[in-house]
């Protein structure tokens, strides 16, 4: 009877407290999300999965010595797992719609007072004693609104690391929901025969100017901003690995097998981050509001940017490409697209939207250099 | 006084951050529009590199034949080769 006792209390049914029943529960609807929604699958499989797998009771997979601990331990604790993304990224992308039109750079850089204004909500929140966040919680919920995965996790990590889980899911959620929440706004800010604005055909951008091209980037954050050079230094290392074309071996690496095996670990480890007593409280569902307000205030910002550039910078700019300044790669800009076919079957705004694109996520990246200069100096 | 200082670092972050964003786009408008037009010029004067980068040889073309056409053909050979090496590159870039 004792023996029998005993395996009844070591059970998972015993042992698991309400808490991490909904945490198993949640777990399964990131899955479900992911799944039959499609919604960034390649992210949220491996976190919804390692959101079950920590809430286990009494197995203690998320604990100290646990394999999601260990994890967590090696790749975001240390920074590295959001850096070797960031190398990934910066070896899939094209700088050439930038090059062609580096104007399209202010939109990435309008697109970012999203996360500023968001930062000065989370302030404002905690100065009515809603919430309670510090500045540093501030600064790492505010970076949702840059719209780039693996941005807010490094900061997360740096400033907030309690908070990253929710960070993380609310990041990766926002962006598979680019194309519910851009449109409206998008509509709302312009006028039909706005989006109808047709663009000119791109000048052709030499291979030379496009191998030169990160290393001026990490020339300039050399000497301006130290704090951002892991993240775009990492970005600039890829994408020169792709555009110098004497290394296609490593640069094929870089964007798939490499990015594909940190982007599993990744995943695990964010999950591991969905425990019961860290997740199921009040402040996550403050941090999903102001994920969302601060995604909502950097479309409008990148909208209302290009239309200003369009009135005092001769014009031509489509004003929906500007919501393709949040960085949410390459989502955005399909976006932005849609809506111009939507206004003109003949209006491809994919590539233009593409130069906002990618100037969003140096925007973000270097709006989190600042926040990690700020807070921690 | 806690809160009100929380409020002024904020917003002095919130100024300072979004000020900093626009003055380091702006520099690399600049910088990146420089660039754009060194080396517009520089190549007007060297040529356009090929889009795949520089082609290694991948068979030795047989030599017969007098000397001085096969040089021209061997230039020929050359120049086909990084036309289709671009127009490759160029194409699976777009089909990616």
């Amino acid at each position: 009877m004792d023996k029998l006792l005993h395996l009844w209390h070591n059970t998972g049914l015993h042992q698991m407290t309400p808490g991490q029943g909904v945490m198993i529960l949640i777990g399964m609807l990131l899955l479900y999300l992911a799944i039959n929604k499609n919604f960034e699958p390649l992210l949220l499989v491996p976190i919804g999965f390692g959101g079950v797998l920590a809430n286990i009771p009494g197995a203690g997979l998320a604990e100290y010595g646990g394999i999601l601990h260990i994890f967590y331990t090696v790749g975001i604790e240390s920074g590295a797992f959001p850096l070797i993304i960031f190398m990934g990224v910066g070896a899939m992308t094209d700088f050439g719609p930038l090059l062609a039109n580096p104007k399209t750079l202010f939109l990435g850089a309008a697109a970012q007072l999203g996360i500023f204004a968001t930062l000065m909500g989370a302030i404002l929140l905690s100065t009515f004693g809603i919430f309670d966040f510090s500045l540093s919680d501030a600064a790492a919920i505010a970076i949702i609104g840059g719209a780039d995965g693996p941005t807010s996790i490094y900061v997360a990590s740096k400033l907030a690391p309690d908070l990253l889980g929710a960070i993380a899911v609310a990041s990766y959620s926002y962006m598979a929901l680019v194309p519910l929440i851009q449109p409206p706004i998008m509509r709302a800010l312009t006028t039909e025969a706005e989006r109808k604005i047709k663009m000119v055909q791109q000048r052709h951008v030499s291979q030379r100017e496009k191998v030169i091209f990160p290393l001026l980037l990490l020339l300039l954050v050399a000497f301006l901003l130290p704090d951002a050079a892991p993240l775009l230094g990492m970005f600039c290392f890829g994408n020169l690995m792709k555009e110098c074309a004497v290394v296609d071996r490593l640069s094929n690496t870089t964007q798939n097998s490499l990015i594909n095996t940190v982007t599993i670990f990744l995943g695990l480890a964010v999950g591991s981050k969905l425990s019961a007593d860290k997740f199921l409280d009040f402040t996550t569902l403050g941090i999903l509001l102001l994920g969302m307000v601060a995604f909502s205030i950097g479309t409008a910002s990148g909208v209302l940017m290009a239309k200003l550039l369009n009135k005092f910078g001769g014009g031509g700019i489509n004003p929906l490409i500007g919501s393709a300044g949040v960085s949410a790669v390459p989502m955005a800009a399909r976006v932005s697209n849609k809506l111009g076919l939507e206004a003109d079957p003949h209006n491809f705004l994919l590539m233009h939207a593409m130069g906002p694109n990618v100037a969003g996520v140096i925007g973000s990246a270097v709006a989190a250099g600042i926040m990690i200069n700020y807070v921690n100096g | 006084m806690e809160a009100p200082s929380l409020l002024n670092e904020g917003l002095t972050l919130m100024l300072f951050g979004m000020g900093f964003v626009f003055v380091f786009l702006t520099l690399l408008v600049f910088a990146t529009k420089m660039m754009s037009l060194l080396i517009t010029q520089y190549e007007k004067s060297v040529g356009v590199l090929p889009e795949g980068g520089v082609p290694s040889p991948t068979a030795v073309i047989p030599r017969h034949g007098p000397i001085a056409p096969l040089e021209h053909t061997h230039q020929e050979d050359k120049n086909l080769v990084s036309v289709l090496t671009a127009a490759v590159h160029e194409y699976r870039s777009r089909h990616k």
